[in-house]
């Protein structure tokens, strides 16, 4: 049977409340304590055969017979009336077989692909598809686009004092800021800002669509197949059920691959014009110029606190830029949730420019909030002279300080005590130094949310070899999720991990999955993969018992062999399953919803150890000591692998990357990965990880989510670092070498 | 122009247009797909394969100037090939996977030149092929389990 | 994806000269060439592959070093002889781009790189070194350009010029013998933006070095581990008592430096300024490895 429940779900911040179907579910949580079987192992991930002998079909692969290949006219100009193009022209060139301008956009009115006023340099202003890449460029020359140019602000500074914002502030209060001031022994005031940082997937957006009269098939390279597939559906106004979205593997994502962008809707206008299958991939450029980014943000916090560092007041203020799209990013959550504090006002603007849409970034808005929160924090330490560990630990708040609820879990003052043991905090001073290389280590905690929830769906089937396949709806960007579905379905089946196999990525199959994002895919879909195993290895034993003449309930299965408690009897599992003949034992399971009335979060602390060589300014992270409580961890090697990426990552943003914007031409300067830096092989500092790791007791399996998490503190932690080496603090990202000369002074 | 090319042991006689680059050559005509394509303009390691046994990017290699030349890509067969397969696989030196066939290319490279590199001559090997996922602790210690210890 | 081009491989000097004087222009790798035509900065009616010329390889006796101008810079890198005489250059070349594109690129290539400033090289400008009327980096994002003013603040970006300018070397071409390095290099002018200053028709055939220094460097710092071109990188060459020093990244061309005082004439643009700190430090990195 199943039921609609209602409930409460956490995306990013956002509080949505839903209704879901949910099965009925008898699994049996572990005991506490309990060390089932593989669950936390170390584990290759299921896909790497594939992924690593090349024959991992990723979407920018996908030829179909006859297939075109499709390009996108981008206006070069900030902002621009269109005041020509010759659609006519282009459909006239050998070789092209559909042509659209603004007039002929996908998405109708509201939300045209294509346009006639761009609003910044890359909006999408026609689109073509040919036989060959030859016909291709002959087809976007003919076009010849004529523009009417217009003014335009991409500075923040300057959109700020513009105030063109792009929707209300986002305003938040408790207790009474000016109270909270007049009872503090110190206040410290700082401005942090930082540039727009480039998720830089390795495989561009792209798309396939096969338009057919009987329905359409779309390879996407996307984080949501089934956002995909209703997206199409309502921009085409089709049938859900005759859009199928396949998206086998991804080639990275980090949250600029939500919903349909440019090029689904535009691959299948011309699918559906030419009767042809096209392709659609981005270039480099246009990858790096219109496809998302993590908004810069300038955010100025002013935090009071007692002389023993009880904090007694955090006001705030901070300005993101969203360009032509997004969300209100959430970048003074942490100065809201991560320490008790009872007086908090922050207000966040939201500011359009004339740049591309922002997308979502691995751990949107917290990032760049902890960075500001806890520079600001070290500050205070500093000025209390409290060691900036134990001034956090003074801060520790038992409940959500916003709203009072219990927390699930929470083991942060365990992360602190880890990553100080790890990190050998207390003698950090021993690193100082007064010569040209000054050492210095630093710390910063972790909070996102990460509880996932319903829906997600599962199904597991076995067949006569006991080798079991597990089908979900979701999509694998690199995460390992698979790899711990078939890690939670082997415990359940008594199967080792290798006799799994994990079907996903099209819409086509069973089970209905979560987008992957906001650390939510995990502990959603691994509750839904057990309870659906579990019921799968109630049939086997059930099957057992017929077979053995013993009731199911005196039967376990484990190792591959089917056992009496009392150990009498033993047989493999194939003897049961070696007589499904081509049948299989299939069972389906579902998520169901979280407790209510309770926080769900994850939590961490990162300790950094820099070393500057304050004559070049060259900054290296040395060391990452990263401890994360993301209840129970399911790969131990998968999680790691989490956690390094998520590291490095942050150390891209703290030490080099940043979108450059020219103000005068409104045009991004280094749209390429040359001149936009990410961290190299020769740029990895050494991860040391460990997890607090005990089951979050509220949850399904316990499991928390891993995406955000490493990410969130390793640039505070890096910056607090830096400050310990030299005295000074660094409040703008990047920290180049240009950028630690001027302030070193 | 005809240019002739061998590619993982098999000739072929390719009438390449001139602007042909070995990247479109292995992905749109002798449906290798395993070379990815991630900047076209030679600034991130993705598309490396082997020419004449050094690595190069195929996106800014012409087709027209490998007349005569032999190619290896991740499709190729070899045992170093497989080895430093089943080590990313186990060191976990992947997660998307999208650079993992230029990784692959760079560490054969690496290893036929230099059997026993030092960490420090493996992270510069594979300085030119950028991770975004930042697998890059599993890449070092899956080239240094197959170097010759 | 690259507009229409052609391609030939002479098998002669004169030949690849004449294929240069009519819309033809030099390759060596092409890395720095094919990326160029793909942005839409350089249309050449012919790509005229120079690999065909047997100009590759690296000889040397005791008085001396020739290295061909198509000789991969990766070679250049771990030649044993350089590393252990031309110390400087071997470094240099070690740290060049990335391992493919060292196996790519080559030393003629490397020496006559355009520059890589963000503006030159974007696909909807045409900055004045491009023909146009505006230097995008006077008026916008310069920091990490030159520490000259002038009408383009572009810096000079071959780690092998610093290191072949110290070590006192010489160009040569098909069309004239050997000549001063530094002659290879002139600072734009509104009537010639040229910044590399080969003739119609004319390309590096190599590169001569004199005997080698008693020792040199490379110090250079960049934007992040590896795979970066400089911020900045000088070289130094101590011959008897006299010392040679030269860099890039700080102006338009591969600068030699006064060791007296190695800042002069370089008084640092607004967002440069901090280049001069740099340059400082990395002047006393290579004249402290001597």
């Amino acid at each position: 049977m199943a039921r609609l429940v209602r409930t409460e779900a956490v995306v990013e911040g956002r509080t949505e409340i839903r209704y879901t179907l949910v099965e009925d579910d008898d699994t049996p949580e572990w005991e506490p304590g309990e060390r089932p079987p593989l669950i936390g192992e170390p584990a290759a991930r299921v896909s790497a055969g594939p992924r690593t002998a090349g024959t991992a079909r990723f979407t920018t692969d996908i030829v179909l017979p006859g297939m075109l290949e499709a390009a996108i006219l981008r206006s070069p100009h900030p902002n621009a009336r269109l005041t020509g193009l010759d659609v006519e022209a282009a459909l006239a060139v050998d070789g092209v077989r559909a042509a659209i301008g603004p007039a002929d956009s996908p998405g109708g009115e509201e939300s045209a692909v294509l346009t006639d006023s761009p609003g910044y340099a890359g909006a999408p202003v026609a689109a073509v598809a040919a036989d060959s890449r030859a016909a291709l460029r002959a087809g976007l020359a003919a076009l010849q686009p004529r523009y009417e140019t217009a003014g335009f602000v991409v500075d923040l500074d300057e959109a700020l004092s513009r105030q063109d914002l792009f929707s209300d502030p986002s305003e938040y209060e408790r207790g009474d800021v000016e109270s909270g001031f007049a009872d503090s022994a110190a206040t410290v005031e700082a401005t942090h800002n930082m540039p727009a940082q480039l998720h830089s997937a390795l495989e561009p957006h792209c798309a396939v669509v096969d338009w057919r009269p009987d329905g359409v098939t779309v390879w996407c390279s996307t984080q949501s197949i089934y956002g995909i597939r209703d997206d199409v559906a309502g921009a085409f106004d089709l049938d859900p059920e005759r859009v199928r979205v396949i998206s086998e593997f991804v080639g990275g994502a980090f949250g600029a691959k939500f919903g349909s962008g440019a090029v689904v809707p535009l691959a299948a206008e011309l699918s559906r014009r030419s009767g042809r299958p096209v392709r659609l991939v981005l270039s480099r450029r246009e990858e790096q110029t219109t496809t998302g980014y993590r908004t810069p943000a300038s955010i100025t916090l002013k935090v009071g606190a007692s002389a023993d560092g009880t904090l007694q007041a955090i006001e705030g203020e901070g300005a993101i830029g969203l360009g032509s799209d997004g969300w209100t990013y959430p970048i003074m959550e942490p100065a809201k949730s991560v320490y008790a504090c009872p007086n908090v006002h922050t207000i966040v603007v939201p500011l359009r420019q004339n740049l591309g849409p922002a997308a979502a970034f691995r751990a949107p808005g917290v990032m760049e909030g902890t960075f500001a929160l806890e520079g600001t924090l070290d500050e205070l330490a500093e000025q209390l002279g409290i060691d900036p560990l134990e001034l956090r630990r003074r801060n520790h708040s038992e409940n959500d300080p916003a709203t009072g609820r219990p927390y699930t879990s929470k083991r942060l003052l365990e992360c602190y005590d880890r990553a100080a043991e790890l990190a050998g905090w207390e003698g950090r001073d021993r690193l100082r130094s007064d010569g040209r290389i000054r050492r210095g280590m630093g710390c910063a905690s972790q909070f996102w949310w990460g509880g996932g929830g319903p829906p997600a769906y599962a199904e597991v089937r076995i067949g006569k070899r006991a080798r079991a396949t597990v089908t979900v709806g979701l999509q694998d960007l690199g995460t390992g999720v698979q790899t711990a579905c078939a890690i939670v379905a082997a415990e359940r089946l008594g199967v080792p991990v290798e006799s799994i196999t994990v079907r996903a990525g099209d819409t086509a199959l069973a089970g209905h999955g979560p987008f992957s994002g906001g650390s939510m895919t995990m502990a959603s879909i691994v509750p839904a993969v057990r309870a659906a195993g579990h019921k799968v290895r109630q049939q086997i034993l059930q099957l057992a018992g017929d077979m053995f003449e013993i009731g199911a309930d005196d039967l376990t299965l484990e190792n591959g062999e089917i056992r009496s408690v009392d150990g009498a009897l033993v047989h493999p599992i194939t003897e049961v399953t070696g007589q499904l003949g081509n049948a299989w034992v299939t069972g389906s399971g579902s998520r169901g919803p979280n407790p209510d009335g309770m926080a769900v979060n994850t939590w961490g602390c990162q300790i950094a150890t820099v070393a500057v060589d304050t004559a070049t300014g060259e900054l290296r992270v040395e060391k990452v000591v990263a401890v994360h409580d993301v209840g129970r961890i399911i790969n131990s090697m998968g999680a790691r692998s989490q956690v390094a990426g998520g590291v490095l990552q942050g150390v891209g943003f703290a030490l080099m990357e940043e979108r450059v914007v020219d103000p005068n031409t409104g045009l991004v300067v280094n749209a390429n990965l040359e001149d936009y830096k990410m961290p190299t092989i020769a740029d990895m500092p050494e991860i040391v990880c460990d997890f607090v790791g005990e089951p979050d007791p509220h949850l399904a399996v316990g499991v928390k989510g891993l995406g955000e998490p490493p990410i969130i503190p390793t640039t505070a932690a890096i910056a607090n670092a830096f400050a310990h080496a030299t005295g000074v603090r660094l409040r703008e990202t990047p920290f180049s070498p240009r950028r630690i000369l001027e302030a070193l002074g | 122009m005809e240019t002739v090319i061998t590619v993982n042991g098999q000739r072929h006689t390719v009438a390449a247009d001139d602007r042909l680059t070995l990247g479109e050559l292995l992905r749109d005509h002798l449906d290798l797909t395993g070379t990815k394509m991630a900047c076209g303009e030679g600034t991130c390691g993705t598309c490396t394969v082997l020419l004449d046994d050094r690595p190069v990017l195929s996106c800014l290699t012409l087709v027209a100037a490998c007349d005569g030349r032999s190619v290896r890509t991740v499709e190729g067969r070899s045992p170093l090939l497989e080895d430093l397969r089943a080590a990313f696989a186990a060191t976990d030196g992947l997660q998307c996977g999208y650079c993992t066939p230029g990784q692959l290319m760079s560490a054969v490279a690496l290893l036929e030149q230099n059997p026993s590199p030092t960490t420090e001559e493996v992270v510069t090997a594979m300085s030119g092929n950028l991770c975004r996922c930042g697998a890059y602790a599993g890449i070092i210690e899956a080239v240094e389990r197959v170097a010759v210890r | 994806m690259s507009p229409a081009r052609t391609y030939a491989r002479p098998e002669s000097a004169d030949e690849a000269g004449r294929m240069l004087e009519n819309g033809g222009r030099a390759m060596g790798g092409g890395t720095d060439l094919l990326p160029q035509i793909d942005r839409g900065i350089a249309a050449p009616d012919m790509l005229v592959d120079l690999r065909g010329l047997d100009l590759a390889g690296i000889d040397h006796d005791g008085h001396g070093v020739r290295l061909g101008a198509l000789t991969p810079v990766a070679e250049v890198a771990r030649h044993q002889h350089l590393a252990d005489r031309y110390t400087a250059l071997a470094q240099a070349a070690g740290l060049v781009a990335s391992p493919q594109l060292r196996e790519m690129g080559t030393v003629g290539g490397n020496l006559c790189q355009q520059p890589r400033c963000w503006f030159f090289r974007h696909p909807d400008l045409q900055c004045w070194l491009r023909g146009g009327d505006t230097c995008y980096a006077q008026v916008g994002d310069h920091r990490k350009h030159g520490l000259e003013p002038g009408d383009c603040i572009s810096v000079a970006p071959s780690d092998l010029a610093a290191a072949l300018l110290a070590l006192d070397a010489s160009a040569v071409s098909n069309r004239r013998p050997a000549f001063p390095l530094a002659d290879l290099y002139r600072r734009p002018e509104p009537d010639d933006r040229r910044t590399v200053m080969l003739e119609p028709g004319e390309f590096l055939t190599a590169v001569e070095m004199p005997a080698p220094p008693d020792a040199s460097a490379y110090a250079r710092a960049g934007e992040r581990a590896a795979w970066t071109f400089a911020l900045a990188g000088v070289a130094a060459a101590r011959f008897g008592d006299r010392v040679r020093l030269a860099a890039i990244g700080v102006a338009n061309v591969p600068r030699l430096l006064d060791p007296a005082d190695p800042l002069a004439g370089l008084p640092g643009l607004e967002m440069t300024r901090w280049k001069r700190r740099l340059l400082s430090a990395l002047v006393d990195d290579a004249l402290s490895s001597l």
